[in-house]
């Protein structure tokens, strides 16, 4: 536990003195004041345009702009941040492969589930502060605008975004496990959540994907039961957990050098 | 449109925006190495795309592993 | 006692035979060399006691325990230097020596107190800044420092000199000259002289075997004969007194080289000189270096 704490808090350091922490936390902090801005802007754009396209026959009826919107635009821009997160963080591991920095810690003895503890933790403290950060931003906004009352499931939704983003960011860890290389670690990633993409394409595997928490709209809306997801949710929590336990299985057996 | 209608956006995000650019210039103008490009490359991207992409960029590709 | 013992041990990447059955132990409280050419194994053999990597067969013991593969607990009993150490750059040597103590076990006033001594033993007391803004002797010596930090009974230091300048390379030495009175050091070389400045005793490492080990003296005796060198005044007698014998080189003008002579021959060939009336400028007995043990080896 000790040794625990020790490599953690060496990790906490690394990111606090080399920017990382600051960056993350500013892009959660800027996402968060787009969704509604963007959605503010919206009927003003319109506007905007609305008079060359009148021109050309097409009609724009007057656009009701509401905290809806505003939420449309955080899962639209969520995926965008997560997708700099995995990048910005994609190297977490596989640039103590390859400078080898490793070897000395290990070397003294640390157990090896210990560094990769504590990389799992970083990443899941980072990207639950920043999307409580983008949240809670985002959710002010609408609440000073308009009103967030009418946006059902509203912490569930973001949760169900969270848990997602959670489990691509995990997949991280076992990815660079096996390859080592940032560039085949983050490609491996993309590649599992294209998988799991592909998957939520049919109806009836589609509750086996994590992917399909990225699908929130119609909760949102209430035209659709929170309960639908409550086997996708455990699935995503597993595959998390897999994640976990895959990673320290394969890193104990390693050659490091 | 009402000025006081996009002001609460535009505050924070001009301090934000200010801010990112403030410390990325820093932390480009005290390293001498770079992972990819030079100092030149790095200013005129973090000036160019300061709307946060810039400076992402730069710690992303340009700011050496440590 | 034997710190560390090596058995049968062979290590392969694939069809490629790095380690073929050696064996060998180290006494404690000596300074061990392990001398080889580039990719004869010397880093492979050591990331193996270190349980970095597998042994496909054979075992190693350090302080008596078996060293596994993965999770090792005879980690504990050693230090490593490695060829290049690399450090978490964004640290200051302090707080890299506290992030090693801690993972080792150790306590906070212990870490304290050994951190100051090893920063002093090294050097670099002064050094405050992280680390990113340090020279290659400075990382090499911080190396040392983390290495020792846990009071390792055994040190073990892969090429430590091969990349620092003649002055680095001195410093290096005398730290683990220093130390040797608590620790074992093991350390790998392609630099003879440095071998023949600290160690006690060597191993000659070829072709993933052992070829040569024992104390400095031992290796140097299993040699044959000395080589003899002869100056003479005069050209003409140079070549004349070499034509006498088969084993010879002419190394100049006016002088030969006789390779590989006993004591008695060395008179034998001096009676020889005085028959001839030949006068000389110089007689020379060469002793036998590490480094024509090592050329040896490598032809």
């Amino acid at each position: 536990m000790k040794q625990f704490f020790a490599f953690m808090k060496k990790e906490i350091i690394q990111h606090l003195r080399t920017g990382r922490m600051f960056i993350t936390i500013a892009m959660f902090c800027l996402f968060g004041i787009m969704n509604p801005a963007i959605a503010k802007l919206t009927p003003w754009m319109l506007q905007m345009v609305s008079k060359d396209l009148e021109q050309s026959g097409m009609q724009i009826s007057n656009m009701e702009v509401n905290a809806l919107t505003a939420w449309t635009q955080y899962y639209k821009n969520m995926p965008i941040a997560l997708i700099i997160f995995i990048i910005m963080f994609g190297s977490i591991l596989t640039a103590e492969y390859e400078k080898g920095t490793l070897i000395q810690v290990i070397t003294k003895g640390m157990k090896r589930w210990g560094i990769l503890a504590s990389k799992f933790f970083v990443l899941f403290a980072l990207w639950s502060l920043g999307s409580l950060i983008c949240c809670v931003i985002t959710w002010g906004y609408s609440e000073y605008f308009w009103d967030n009352g009418i946006v059902k499931h509203l912490v569930f939704t973001a949760f169900c975004f969270y848990l997602f983003g959670l489990w691509l960011i995990t997949v991280i860890i076992p990815a660079s496990v096996f390859f080592r290389w940032n560039g085949a670690a983050l490609l491996c990633t993309g590649a599992v959540f294209f998988i799991a993409y592909l998957v939520t394409l049919f109806p009836k595997v589609k509750e086996f994907s994590p992917a399909c928490l990225m699908n929130t709209m119609d909760f949102m809306t209430g035209a659709a039961d929170i309960n639908e997801y409550t086997f996708a949710i455990g699935i995503t929590l597993l595959c998390i957990v897999l994640n976990i336990i895959l990673s320290i299985f394969v890193f104990n057996r390693k050659a490091i050098s | 449109m009402n000025i006081s209608d996009i002001l609460p956006f535009l505050i924070p995000l001009i301090l934000l925006e200010f801010s990112l650019l403030g410390y990325t210039l820093w932390h480009i103008l005290t390293h001498k190495n770079y992972k990819h490009g030079n100092r030149t490359l790095w200013i005129v991207i973090t000036i160019v795309g300061m709307q946060f992409i810039g400076p992402i960029l730069y710690f992303i590709f340009g700011k050496e592993e440590a | 006692m034997d710190i560390l013992k090596i058995s049968h041990i062979s290590k392969s990447f694939g069809i490629n035979k790095v380690i073929d059955d050696m064996s060998f132990s180290v006494p404690k409280h000596s300074i061990f060399g392990f001398i080889g050419n580039n990719g004869a194994g010397k880093t492979t053999t050591m990331k193996m006691i270190l349980g970095l990597l597998k042994a496909d067969k054979g075992e190693i013991f350090v302080n008596e325990e078996k060293v596994t593969f993965g999770q090792n607990c005879t980690n504990q009993y050693i230090g490593y230097l490695p060829d290049v150490p690399q450090f978490y750059e964004f640290l200051t040597p302090m707080e890299y020596l506290r992030l090693c103590g801690e993972i080792a076990g150790m306590e906070k006033g212990e870490i304290r107190k050994k951190s100051e001594q090893l920063l002093e033993l090294t050097g670099l007391e002064n050094a405050n800044k992280r680390i990113c803004g340090f020279s290659r002797g400075m990382k090499q010596r911080l190396g040392v420092a983390q290495a020792l930090l846990h009071s390792p009974k055994l040190l073990i230091c892969d090429e430590p000199t091969s990349a620092l300048d003649p002055v680095g390379r001195k410093e290096i030495l005398d730290i683990l000259l220093s130390v040797k009175e608590h620790t074992t050091v093991i350390f790998s070389t392609h630099i003879l002289s440095d071998v023949e400045r600290i160690c006690d005793r060597a191993a000659l490492l070829r072709k993933g075997r052992i070829d040569t080990i024992g104390t400095l003296e031992d290796i140097r005796r299993m040699r044959g004969g000395d080589n003899i060198e002869i100056e003479f005044c005069r050209a003409g007698d140079a070549q004349m007194f070499a034509a006498c014998y088969k084993d010879v080189m002419l190394a100049g003008e006016t002088k030969i080289i006789l390779e590989g002579k006993s004591e008695s021959e060395m008179i034998e060939v001096m009676g020889r000189l005085y028959e001839k009336h030949l006068p000389i400028c110089r007689l020379e007995r060469l002793e036998s270096t590490l480094e024509d043990l090592f050329l040896e080896e490598s032809e």
